[in-house]
């Protein structure tokens, strides 16, 4: 410990001493309610400039139009086209992630030796450690071109690679969460599984993987919120042409450009919009919709997530 | 966490009547899995790294140079520390890892004295620091003065010392470097930044071997090797200040790092790996440079370090982001370590947990977890409304910047510190306590020693992640490209992960294939060295609990 005298403080009057501890405990609290001031200006900000959006174009065009050109005289704003290339994005994306996060999840927690975990755990933590406009990169040079050589008709910029790559960056997210959960399953259950005469298989499959569903589903959805908000990667492999989605053909919607909220936002703030036009504050109506979606569903995770934890402990 | 006992899933598990097929699919299935997608992610390291390097287009012959000097030596040793010396392979592994990891940190401390403070401003800035701290020592010593007037000394005399009042009252540290005659620019980045590292490697020896001696010793040392730069930095090519900086920077932590292998006596032998890597190299260097081999036309070489960038893409390099990005870290750290540190220690150590009170403090808590979740997109956002529209601050400052990723990186210290904080034994609290210290004095000299390897864990992270991000820089719109690097936190800049977005929209060959590359496994280097030197922290003081 320091070598500061504690006597020091005791010699003093005892008022010094209590306004010292106010002093620090409204310091610190200030510090704590600076978290809530960051949300609620997040909500602020985010709702005028909404509001000012909304005088311009119809709520009721904007959300339920499905053309999405932005221009700096008479855009035309329907969020439709977005949100589907969003969806089309987080469903992929969650293609790719949930069955090989689960699995490494299992991996890790039911059969690796100690030797294998401690080498596994920090590679997939710093593959989540890589900046996403890197995976961006990743899926535009690399990934497009051996999609096209194995045959795919891909355009340069398409919205499967980038969800490839989306599913790859939230990997890390899904095992590390669902290996908590399965960690968090008490090891009674699993012998009192071996007493019964179960192999190993069934113990994972029947006993922890039921036992720690709230906690698995809980990292999927956290996972999707992460798929949902991710930007670098859909601006930089996906393109920027908006379209809307075409149920007689959904390959065509893969294979070609999209754009997904996200990219949309990041557009209306490099290209040369001016400041007063709709164009400009379409994003803000788009991060209020974005931030409404993803706080929704991190919030239904943190609730999921916690009723596992009382559960076991 | 598997079964407590492996005999068991040997016994009743892994019995070979049952099921052995479709449980040895699965349990393949499962690593199949796990292995896929991070080798999926080191095959496309794999080509940045032949990319920025384009390893064929060097002379076989300097590829068998380097294999027979370098890397030969470098596998047979290695191999032997697997087999016979494992703890002398861990030491082989930091020993190599840490002068890379000390010299990308020299450089980003290079940077910082020769952009944002020169080494006469840091001068007056230690000194007018100094000042201020012994004032308020003195009178916190001399007076039993009442709660107002301690506050008012804590407030204005710091505010006299660094900043002043402007137009009416120069500060102690305006009135430094207004002085007359200063000191050598070397000289007083010797006597306010190589001295006190000194001190700090003097108290350390000290208190580690028990010895007052050893750290005389130790801290003389020292400051004598980087007083020598004075001397010797002209003959290497060197100036005064990066000697200075190189020094302390490298020669410090490697130093106490040998000396710490050597008291323990474990794994001595690994110490030999970076030295054989070392000699191999410059044999190496004295074989290429006598049969004239050439190697390789690298992308991520010194000059693209060293250069702006440019539309040719031999010539274009990344300098201007490197800066940009270290000072946007400098602010980021600022900014969000001392809320985020304050914030968790709040909630963990004076939060009220019960009635109305308590359920606030839960919604805080509930609030925090979910920040962690928003997009960053949002936060940049945020930023352009509350920096740039609001306050009025210009749009790509490094301020403006700094702030919005560091309100993003806040959540996460926050949560990481909370987990620090609460591993920490209560049963030292109340020892504490029942020694009659106040809750404050608690914290200060229990709770924050013990916790501050893992808040440091989580803050090295949650950097990381900081230097990575290129949504909030785009939102408040830093500049794609900036040709000089920024000299003040005022001025306009652009970041490395922004610099590489701009470049991933010129689409032409050789910036797909070469500078874009380079610049990503620059980052990439930088990322790793942070995110390494993290988990292998945590590890370190997980094992010691």
């Amino acid at each position: 410990m320091s070598n500061t005298p504690i006597d020091a403080d005791l010699t003093r009057s005892a008022h010094g001493r209590i306004a010292k501890e106010r002093l620090y405990h409204g310091l610190l609290f200030a510090c704590a309610a600076l978290t809530v001031l960051v949300t609620v200006s997040i909500i602020a900000t985010l709702a005028i400039d909404a509001v000012d959006f909304f005088q311009r174009v119809a709520p009721v065009a904007f959300f339920t139009g499905t053309e999405w050109v932005l221009r700096s005289e008479n855009p035309i704003l329907g969020i439709l086209p977005l949100v589907s290339a969003t969806l089309v994005v987080t469903i992929v994306s969650a293609l790719v992630a949930i069955p090989i996060g689960t699995a490494a999840a299992v991996y890790l927690s039911e059969y690796a030796s100690d030797r294998m975990r401690s080498v596994l755990k920090p590679a997939l933590e710093i593959l989540a450690g890589i900046p996403t406009v890197v995976y961006g990169f990743f899926a535009l040079v690399y990934l497009t071109p051996w999609l096209q050589q194995i045959g795919l008709d891909l355009s340069l910029f398409n919205l499967l690679s980038a969800s490839i790559m989306v599913g790859i960056m939230i990997i890390p997210m899904v095992s590390s969460i669902s290996e908590d959960a399965m960690s968090a399953v008490p090891d009674s259950l699993r012998q009192a599984g071996y007493g019964l005469g179960a192999t190993k298989f069934e113990v994972s499959t029947k006993i922890v993987l039921p036992a720690s569903i709230s906690g698995i589903f809980s990292s999927y959805i956290l996972a999707l919120s992460r798929a949902i908000g991710e930007t670098m990667i859909v601006v930089v492999a996906g393109g920027s042409r908006a379209r809307m989605f075409d149920p007689s053909n959904p390959l065509a919607n893969l294979f070609n450009s999209g754009q997904t909220m996200t990219a949309a936002m990041v557009q209306a703030v490099t290209t040369d919009l001016s400041g007063g036009t709709a164009g400009y504050y379409s994003m803000f109506a788009i991060g209020l919709t974005l931030f409404a979606i993803t706080f929704t569903m991190n919030l239904l995770s943190n609730r999921i997530a916690a009723r596992y934890r009382e559960e076991y402990q | 966490m598997a079964t407590a006992d492996e005999s068991t899933g040997a016994w009743f598990g892994a019995d070979g009547q049952v099921s052995q097929v479709r449980g040895l699919l699965f349990k393949a299935a499962c690593l199949g899995a796990t292995l896929l997608a991070l080798f999926l992610v080191f095959v496309f390291l794999a080509y940045v790294a032949t990319d920025a390097i384009e390893p064929l287009t060097a002379d076989p012959a300097w590829w068998g140079a380097v294999a027979v000097t370098v890397l030969l030596p470098a596998l047979g040793l290695a191999g032997y520390y697997y087999r016979y010396d494992p703890p002398a392979g861990e030491v082989a592994y930091t020993a190599l890892g840490l002068p890379i990891a000390a010299t990308l940190l020299a450089g980003g401390v290079g940077i910082v004295f020769r952009h944002i403070v020169s080494p006469h401003g840091w001068l007056a800035l230690v000194v007018a620091t100094a000042v201020a701290a012994g004032a308020i020592a003195l009178h916190d010593r001399r007076r039993d003065a009442g709660a107002l007037e301690r506050a008012a000394v804590v407030t204005v005399v710091p505010l006299l010392a660094l900043v002043g009042v402007p137009g009416l009252v120069p500060s102690l540290r305006e009135l430094i470097l207004s002085a007359p005659v200063l000191p050598m620019a070397s000289l007083s980045l010797l006597g306010t930044f190589a001295a006190p590292i000194a001190a700090a490697v003097g108290w350390r020896i000290r208190r580690v071997r028990k010895s007052d001696r050893a750290g005389v010793i130790a801290g003389g040392a020292t400051v004598v090797v980087a007083a020598l730069g004075l001397v010797a930095a002209p003959l290497v090519g060197l100036s005064a200040t990066s000697w200075i900086v190189l020094t302390t920077v490298v020669a410090v932590p490697v130093g106490l790092y040998v000396e710490q292998v050597l008291r323990r006596g474990d794994g001595v032998s690994g110490l030999a790996f970076p030295v054989a890597i070392a000699i191999g190299v410059a044999v190496c260097a004295a074989v290429v440079g006598v049969a004239d081999l050439s190697g390789p036309t690298v992308w991520l070489d010194w000059e693209f370090l060293t250069t702006a960038h440019n539309r040719t893409p031999r010539e274009a390099g990344i300098y201007p982001a490197l800066v940009g990005s270290v000072m946007m870290i400098i602010v980021v750290a600022v900014a969000a370590f001392p809320v985020g540190v304050g914030a968790a220690i709040y909630l963990e150590e004076y939060a009220p947990t019960e009635g109305l009170p308590g359920s606030i403090v839960e919604l805080i808590e509930i609030n925090v977890a979910n920040l962690a979740g928003v997009p960053s997109v949002v936060y940049g956002l945020l930023g352009l409304a509350l920096f740039v529209n609001t306050a009025g601050l210009r749009p790509g400052i490094v301020v403006v910047g700094g702030l919005t990723v560091g309100l993003l990186i806040l959540p996460i210290v926050i949560v990481s510190a909370q987990e620090a904080i609460q591993a920490v034994p209560d049963s030292q609290r109340q020892a504490a306590y029942g020694m009659g210290a106040t809750r404050w004095q608690t914290v200060r000299t229990v709770v924050l020693p013990r916790a501050m390897p893992g808040i440091l864990t989580g803050t090295i992270l949650a950097l990381g992640r900081a230097i990575g991000e290129t949504a909030p820089l785009l939102m408040v719109g830093v500049a794609a490209v900036v040709r000089i690097s920024p000299n003040s936190f005022f001025s306009l800049f652009s970041a490395m992960p922004r610099q590489i977005f701009a470049w991933a929209r010129l689409a032409k060959p050789e910036f797909y294939h070469g500078v874009l590359a380079a610049g990503v496994l620059v980052l990439l280097v930088v990322l790793l060295m942070m995110n390494g030197t993290a988990i292998l922290l945590r590890n370190k003081y997980q094992r010691h609990e």
